[in-house]
């Protein structure tokens, strides 16, 4: 082919690929606009949204309950799926691929369908508005998320290291967690980081389930977007995009982003 | 590598355990693991029975009364039909604009991580927060308007958001990234052996692309338009807030039924027509998918 060609194919597709950050980036150069929007050319700069955002209880008390919500639903689900894709591993029950169809099963579901769910039986069990209530949901909204990387990283382990230490007497236990369990910390590290970020943006599923008592940093934005977009917002939002940014940065550090683009072996 | 990390129960278990079989014959007690996720999964298809028990059974018994107010009223099922309509267009749009990024991020291996990144992080910012950034930039005082007034193009602002277009930008934005990852991993699955048949035997890279790489890359594309599709069904955010309060979803419906009034059944009988379309939708796609791709491929 034509090497003009092939450039200008390049270059369209790069600027498709610039597309994706653009909003992101628009939104950060409004938090630093004094004006407090976006104007071209560029007027002063100033932090005053930040310090606006900082020093509002609101903005500080949902960023903590996002980051504790994300937290607990990162550690709570990974443990799940390593102690279930675990005993799949090993057992390799006859029922297998129903079971995994199960697991995956939240994913084929319209989120406002999902929402709706959820609402009916945490209400029925009295957990609506509640953290933990909010914690439950996303658990179930994360499974399918944790669960692929763990049993990705439980395949690759070499079955005869698993044999040779049952051979030199390590019980199941010893096998789980001084063997499987760190040979596999790749497909942990990556549904702890990556159900993490899931828990800590998902807005569409959580606009259901909070209340008066406990909100989450993206469904306030999404109520005050609606209320006043007053630009306190871009510099809020600028601050989850850093959190994101952050976990990214670490997933590509320790594990690399290979695990996003790897072809499912099942 | 590191040392394995000791857990600490490695004390207990050092002695050597009498029994000497094969790790292959893994004990049935290791069962009791799948406990958890088991309970995850009842929690999940109980919600979804539940779902099914509201939008049958009212207050008044077993009834029927929302799912024929949607059969019978034309406006629910203009909110239907705008619901599959913009949702059959964001995906077509998504998988038609993340192709490229896809094939260049195949094509440069070396950026790959770097622009994986360009990639994975907007995906996974809150999706409420591109919504207000496309907010910010589509606004009747947005930076586009504004831009365009400056710069003379137009006198009034262009009404870019509040209507089904503003929606289909917003949406397809925040889906493209799901495509290009669907496809860039069937993309990595290629052989490059056969590119440089292709080559050998004359084809140009135009057609190499066309004959050898676009089909074998459908079914990423395939993959990307049902996610795409499926997610843009179950929107909320992004409708509400880039398409106003009269341009109506299926999910903006269901929220408001929830949140406003409290109507439980409404909004079950909804969100189970809601995942009977989404199922229909996939089904179509399926049966596209098998239509186009030969079945080696798949």
């Amino acid at each position: 082919m034509n090497a003009p060609l092939v450039r200008l194919g390049r270059a369209a597709s790069f600027a498709l690929l610039l597309f994706l950050p653009a909003p992101i980036v628009v939104i950060g150069a409004t938090s630093f606009a004094a004006a407090g929007y976006l104007k071209f050319p560029p007027g002063e700069l100033s932090l005053r949204w930040y310090a606006e955002a900082a020093t509002d209880p609101r903005w500080i008390e949902a960023f903590i309950t996002s980051l504790g919500i994300a937290a607990v639903v990162a550690v709570l689900v990974t443990v799940i799926a390593f102690a279930g894709a675990y005993a799949c591993h090993r057992l390799k029950p006859r029922w297998l691929a129903a079971f995994e169809l199960a697991v995956m099963s939240p994913l084929f579901f319209p989120h406002a369908a999902l929402g709706v769910a959820l609402v009916n039986v945490l209400a029925m069990a009295g957990y609506l508005g509640t953290a933990t209530g909010i914690v439950v949901a996303h658990v179930v909204c994360t499974l399918p998320f944790a669960w692929r990387p763990i049993v990705v990283a439980l395949q690759r382990i070499d079955s005869e290291i698993v044999e040779a230490a049952s051979l030199l007497g390590a019980d199941e236990r010893r096998i789980a967690l001084g063997i499987a369990l760190p040979l596999a910390r790749s497909g942990l590290v990556t549904a702890l980081l990556f159900s993490f970020i899931i828990s800590f943006d998902e807005v569409t599923v959580t606009m259901f389930l909070t209340g008066p008592q406990v909100t989450t940093l993206p469904v306030q934005i999404y109520a005050f977007i609606q209320e006043n977009a007053s630009p306190v917002l871009a510099a809020i939002s600028t601050a989850t995009v850093v959190v994101t940014l952050v976990v990214v940065m670490l997933l590509e550090r320790l594990i690399g982003l290979e695990f996003f683009v790897a072809h499912d072996p099942a | 590598m590191r040392r394995p990390v000791r857990p600490p129960s490695s004390r207990q278990a050092s002695p050597p355990a009498p029994d000497m079989r094969g790790a292959t014959s893994a004990p049935r007690s290791l069962g009791w693991l799948l406990l958890p996720v088991l309970l995850v999964l009842a929690l999940f298809l109980g919600s979804v029975a539940l779902l099914f028990f509201h939008a049958f059974w009212g207050k008044d018994g077993f009834s029927l009364v929302y799912f024929r107010q949607i059969l019978e009223r034309a406006d629910y099922h203009e909110v239907f039909l705008r619901t599959v309509s913009i949702a059959a267009i964001v995906a077509v749009a998504s998988a038609v604009l993340a192709y490229p990024i896809a094939w260049l991020l195949w094509r440069l291996p070396r950026w790959r991580n770097l622009l994986l990144v360009i990639v994975l992080v907007p995906w996974l910012v809150s999706l409420v927060v591109r919504t207000y950034g496309w907010l910010v930039i589509l606004g009747p005082k947005g930076f586009l308007n504004e831009t365009l007034k400056w710069a003379g193009v137009i006198q009034s602002p262009v009404p870019l958001i509040f209507n089904d277009l503003g929606v289909v930008i917003g949406l397809t934005h925040v889906l493209m990234p799901f495509a290009v990852i669907a496809t860039l991993s069937v993309l990595l699955q290629i052989d490059n052996r056969l590119e440089e048949a292709s080559e050998s035997l004359g084809a140009g890279g135009f057609e190499t692309w066309r004959r050898v790489v676009l089909p074998l890359s459908l079914p990423g594309v395939f993959t990307g338009l049902s996610i795409t599709f499926l997610t843009s069904m179950g929107a909320i955010v992004t409708p509400i807030l880039l398409g106003g309060i009269r341009q109506k979803m299926a999910g903006t419906q269901i929220y408001q039924e929830v949140v406003y009034n409290f109507n439980m059944s409404k909004a079950s009988t909804w969100a189970i027509c809601l995942l009977l379309l989404s199922g229909l939708g996939l089904a179509l796609l399926r049966a596209a998918e098998a239509a186009l791709v030969p079945k080696a491929d798949r």
